[in-house]
């Protein structure tokens, strides 16, 4: 499954490369415009350390803003996944609230809490988190009938065995869902960067944006492209062993 | 009466039928009784009636008890995979019902299949072990819909003669559509018929057969004309 992911970031990467360098040589544009591969390759000498730390720092906090949409989108789908009025409340607040970019919150954000951690986890966090809660509200509110009617039957039915059961007989569909949702928070982290941070790999191509030098930006994909890859095999690796284990085909 | 139905009219949202129209019926004795009609004639949705599932119909169903529990079991039914069917059998086991679920995991031959997760079994071996957590609660009617409908023909008689001899004071409403198996197990066979019909329920007589009490095969031959000519 890793392996997987880092092959299909190589071909895409590559192709994207050879694209990119098949329009310069066609069109004959300067090094300004697009960079030759000798330049890029010095250019990896010159940032890979740095960009290498800038990349981490921004998937440390990426994690961290994933973990507490997952941890808060769990919560409100247990409150939503009833029929009743707060269930209903919370679903139709979900779905108003995630059709408002939550980029145009950015700058709000970044004026309350000013452009270190705190403002970069936030919007981390809400990028990653409407998503979520949209998929996991959908599979809590699902009732699994052939399985929980006995339990309904014979009151044994409560909350946390109904939770149990649901996310026990989606675990593919969640484990698929928080995979996805590592991209939306590590892209939600590199545009606050982006817009207004003091750190991380979206601060460094601004700094690249500013000086035009799209050898770094093509250096800083690659490092985000590679790390984004490695950690969705890692989920992905980690919900099949989750699914093996529970349901005891370990 | 032990389950009295009486004046039962009910119509899904979006159709343009009612499926019950005046539907009466009753059950005045204990043993095993069996419900018995076509496909599509009502049969589930009348067990959602009597256990409480379907709310939204006109009409009156009593029990003889006011607090009788009616519990509803059928063939697709699942046990969660997350542990093995013993551990979900002692589970779901009240206190005091521990020996006979033992006779039972034994009578059903679940025994040796007992340690493995539910998706692991045949169809015919989760019918019965769905079967056991249920025949193991309290309860005073049973309705079974299709519920050892993948077990062979001599353990599915096997099992059905054993919870005769167990429960001789409980009610199961046995719904199959194997005629000969409910002329011959049931006690009365309360037929379904379509809307159009009146009246849409007739009771006919059935041979329960238990292991003491065999049947004659002319006998059994003319309980079955009856039914299918009841339908």
């Amino acid at each position: 499954m890793l392996y997987r992911r880092l092959y299909q970031f190589f071909i895409i990467y590559l192709l994207g490369l050879a694209i990119l360098f098949t329009i310069k040589y066609t069109l004959r544009l300067s090094e300004y415009v697009i960079p030759a591969p000798a330049t890029v390759l010095l250019t990896v000498a010159e940032v890979y350390a740095r960009y290498s730390k800038d990349v981490f720092d921004t998937f440390s906090v990426a994690i961290i803003g994933q973990l507490i949409s997952i941890g808060l989108a769990i919560f409100i789908s247990i409150f939503g996944r009833h029929a009743s009025w707060v269930g209903s409340f919370v679903k139709v607040a979900a779905y108003n609230v995630q059709a408002y970019p939550i980029v145009a919150l950015a700058p709000i954000i970044f004026i309350l809490l000013g452009d270190g951690f705190l403002s970069r986890l936030l919007i981390a966090a809400m990028i990653c988190y409407f998503p979520l809660l949209l998929s996991m509200l959908g599979i809590m509110s699902e009732p699994i009938t052939e399985v929980e009617h006995f339990y309904a039957a014979t009151g044994r039915l409560r909350w946390q065995l109904e939770v149990k059961i649901r996310a026990f007989e989606n675990l593919h569909k969640l484990a698929t869902v928080i995979a996805g949702s590592a991209t939306l928070a590590m892209a939600g982290t590199i545009v606050a960067e982006f817009i207004a941070a003091n750190a991380g790999i979206g601060y460094s191509i601004r700094i690249a944006l500013y000086q035009s030098d799209l050898s770094k930006i093509l250096i800083a994909l690659f490092f985000i492209g590679i790390t984004l890859s490695c950690y969705q095999g890692f989920l992905e690796w980690l919900g099949q062993q989750a699914g093996k284990l529970w349901a005891g085909n370990a | 009466m032990l389950l009295d139905c009486q004046d039962i009219t009910y119509q899904y949202p979006n159709t343009e039928l009612p499926l019950f129209k005046h539907l009466s019926f009753g059950i005045d004795m204990p043993g095993f009784h069996a419900i018995f009609g076509p496909s599509g004639v009502g049969k589930t949705s009348l067990a959602r009636i009597l256990t409480g599932q379907i709310n939204d119909f006109t009409g009156t169903v009593t029990t003889k008890k006011d607090n009788s529990k009616i519990l509803y079991t059928y063939n697709l039914e699942r046990l969660p995979d997350w542990s093995s069917v013993e551990n979900h059998l002692a589970k779901v086991t009240p206190s005091g019902k521990e020996d006979l679920k033992e006779v039972f995991i034994d009578f059903f031959g679940v025994r040796k299949i007992a340690h493995y997760r539910f998706s692991k079994l045949s169809l015919g071996q989760k019918n019965r072990v769905n079967l056991i957590r249920y025949l193991v609660q309290a309860f005073d009617v049973l309705i079974m819909d299709e519920c050892l409908a993948n077990v062979d023909e001599r353990r599915r008689e096997a099992i059905i003669l054993k919870i005769k001899e167990h429960f001789p004071d409980r009610c199961f409403l046995y719904i199959s559509h194997n005629v000969s198996e409910v002329a011959r197990f049931c006690r009365q066979i309360t037929i379904l018929r379509s809307v159009h019909k009146s009246p849409q329920a007739i009771a006919i007589s059935g041979l329960n057969q238990t292991k003491e009490k065999p049947f004659e095969k002319e006998t059994l031959e003319k309980t079955m004309l009856e039914v299918m000519n009841a339908v």
